[in-house]
């Protein structure tokens, strides 16, 4: 088995993310999967974009825009 | 009309932080590779064009590589010429060639270079500005400049007035995003620009003979709740640390976040005497050809295109001022006077939360306010105290440039520890026939005003329910001016019960730190002033007690931060309090218990001060 590399995009590790820590992955060609030198995390580029998308879960407003800052009331918000 | 400030900072970095990294990875370290140098003029040129095509003029921060490049030279000289940019020097972008070859050391932080490199290294670069342009720059920076590399600038070239000065929180939080392997441990300093002290870079200078003479500006605009509670690299005017936090549509490519937190800080204005502030300086790093993890160059492009486009349709609608830092820093001299503080009334804009914190910066004090705990502070940072904090190699904090805290919640816990022991936070509890709440718990939020020198917010009322009683009690909480007090009103609207009265228990559980870790609290002195019942307890971790009915004064000394904090009181039946802690629970406690009725306040002071 040849050494690891860095894949087409350089993703770091979805599980680390989601406590706050940037590792970045290395590839493994022969698998066609990602993993992570740090935690225990592998998968291939579709599974690590479907866990990106899940760290999102924190992100609630992430997509609202606000208009006023103390407003708590949510009126006027546009989404 | 309010006016909202715009900085926007590009420095053409040869040997990008992060490029010979991220793109050379399987290659052996090279920095004088050509097709690394091409690619980050390329980038410099792309940022330029960008922020010129949206109207908005820049600052360009030569680093000290970029002076060896006459293009790079030729292009600062013809972008001053034509755009009006600032030519300026930055200190971040040491490592070349060149450099290595000098001080044979791969240490790029200026902050953590010993004094004497601190001074070769300051005249070199210096030097090699002027002999390039012909002049001394007016502008400066680095990721953090300490008080004593800021005094030694200042002293050998006064043309210089604005720097960039520190990251606002980035510390252990940003060490650990990143695997305990980025030093920039600079926590405790302020959010927005300011003058700093000849003592300590972080805090602000009160008057004339502490100040060091330039103006510091904050190293990008941060999101004030989500910076303090994660990594602060995701959420800033830094339009790809937005995409490094994943804060957008991976399938529309879209971040509104980016643009509620320039909006929120154009709101700040409303606090601070009709200004506001933002700085955006995107490294050449993260533009790069091989795009940053998961975002591709595409998208790397993309965000900081729409970020200058917002900006830059700001200033059409007359909603924005873009200035160079030398500018700033005359505007800034203009508008603000010593004492007067930096406010910010802030609310949650990414996680849904609804919660709100408000942020008071002066030359005697940080403080957070966090009203989804009832108005607690929980963080404190003893500006009072101007503490001398040298720097770098040779010096008892080669990395750390953290200013110490005395409450921190996230570091030392808040209202809510494991089992055991008593975590950072200033609050207080109500008691009732054995029952007890900690307005911790009550959720509310604030509003903000000024009158004759004093800021204040007012919380809106929380109920406390008992198993008997409810308690309708409101929290005031006000900031005088250029007195290192806040001033703390509990009262009581109403009761179920008219005739009832409830104790109440004004608390500080603080320490000293920069860290996660506690430190040694030997050395404290707690004391109780009450006449010749005052009583004091030398810190020995032996969990002890003392109080004073009438007490005048409870206070705390604290020798490795030189500073002491007290509390003072007016109110019904005090007693003044002091805690000595133990080794699970490496705290202090000042406090005073009282009791409330109906229609009563129970009002309390705390106050910082250097303790020498």
């Amino acid at each position: 088995m040849a050494q690891a590399g860095k894949g087409r995009l350089n993703y770091r590790c979805p599980s680390c993310f989601m406590r706050d820590l940037d590792i970045d992955m290395f590839y493994d060609k022969d698998k066609d999967e990602y993993f992570c030198i740090r935690c225990q995390y592998r998968g291939n580029e579709a599974d690590v974009l479907a866990k990106n998308q899940l760290a999102r879960f924190r992100y609630g407003a992430m997509m609202r825009r606000f208009t006023d800052f103390e407003d708590f009331s949510r009126e006027g918000e546009k989404t | 009309m309010d006016q909202f400030i715009v900085n926007i900072i590009h420095r053409p970095e040869m040997v990008p932080e992060y490029a010979e990294k991220v793109t050379g990875q399987g290659k052996a370290e090279d920095i004088g590779r050509k097709a690394l140098l091409t690619e980050s003029l390329d980038i410099f040129k792309t940022q330029q064009q960008i922020a010129h095509d949206n109207g908005l003029k820049t600052t360009i921060q030569m680093t000290y590589a970029s002076l060896f490049n006459d293009e790079a030279v030729a292009l600062a000289k013809e972008h001053h010429e034509e755009y009006g940019d600032e030519i300026a020097l930055s200190l971040l972008g040491l490592p070349c060639e060149q450099f290595r070859e000098k001080y044979k050391t791969k240490d790029f932080c200026i902050w953590m270079f010993s004094m004497e490199d601190k001074k070769a290294i300051v005249r070199d670069v210096f030097g090699k500005f002027y002999e390039r342009f012909g002049f001394y720059p007016e502008s400066t920076g680095s990721y953090y400049m300490d008080a004593d590399l800021i005094n030694f600038i200042k002293a050998e070239y006064p043309s210089v007035k604005c720097a960039v000065a520190t990251c606002w929180e980035e510390g252990p939080k940003a060490y650990h995003t990143c695997n305990n392997s980025w030093y920039t441990l600079m926590d405790g300093g302020p959010w927005a620009p300011w003058i700093p002290s000849k003592q300590n870079t972080h805090a602000p200078a009160a008057n004339e003979a502490e100040d060091s003479g330039i103006v510091a500006i904050p190293h990008l605009s941060r999101d004030l709740l989500a910076c303090y509670d994660g990594n602060g690299s995701n959420f800033g005017t830094h339009p790809q640390n937005v995409l490094r936090g994943m804060i957008y549509d991976p399938d529309t490519w879209e971040y509104p976040y980016l643009y509620n937190l320039i909006d929120q800080y154009r709101y700040l204005a409303k606090f601070n005497n009709g200004y506001a502030y933002n700085m955006m300086f995107v490294g050449p790093g993260w533009m790069n050809k091989m795009g940053r993890w998961e975002a591709p160059y595409e998208l790397l492009k993309k965000s900081y295109e729409d970020g200058c486009a917002y900006y830059g349709r700001l200033k059409k609608e007359g909603k924005l001022l873009d200035m160079t830092m030398s500018e700033f820093a005359d505007f800034y001299r203009e508008k603000k006077h010593y004492t007067e503080p930096e406010c910010a009334l802030w609310r949650d804009i990414l996680y849904g939360s609804d919660k709100q914190l408000f942020w008071y910066c002066d030359p005697y004090m940080r403080a957070c306010v966090n009203m989804d705990q009832g108005g607690a502070i929980v963080d404190l940072r003893p500006y009072a105290a101007k503490l001398e904090w040298p720097v770098g190699i040779g010096t008892k904090h080669v990395q750390d440039a953290s200013y110490p805290f005395l409450i921190q919640e996230k570091y030392r816990a808040g209202y809510f520890t494991h089992y055991a022991g008593e975590g950072t936070v200033r609050s207080a509890k109500i008691c009732h026939s054995g029952e007890e709440v900690d307005l911790c718990l009550c959720r509310t939020k604030a509003h903000f005003s000024e009158e004759e020198g004093v800021r204040t917010l007012t919380l809106d009322p929380v109920e406390i329910e008992f198993e008997d009683l409810t308690v309708t009690l409101q929290t005031v909480i006000s900031f005088p001016e250029g007195t290192g007090d806040i001033k703390i009103e509990r009262k009581v609207l109403s009761m179920s019960d008219p005739d009832a009265e409830v104790t109440i228990n004004e608390y500080m559980v603080a320490c000293y730190g920069t860290t996660e870790y506690p430190e040694d609290m030997t050395g404290l002195t707690l004391t109780v002033e009450a006449g010749e019942r005052s009583e004091s307890i030398d810190y020995a971790y032996k969990c002890r007690e003392a109080s004073a009915a009438g007490a005048e004064r409870v206070s705390c000394t604290l020798p490795p931060i030189k500073t002491k904090v007290s509390m003072t009181c007016e109110g019904r039946d005090k007693t003044g309090y002091v805690r000595e802690g133990y080794a699970f629970s490496p705290m202090f406690t000042l406090g005073y218990q009282g009791t409330l009725q109906e229609k009563e306040v129970f009002t309390t002071w705390l106050r910082l001060e250097r303790a020498d």
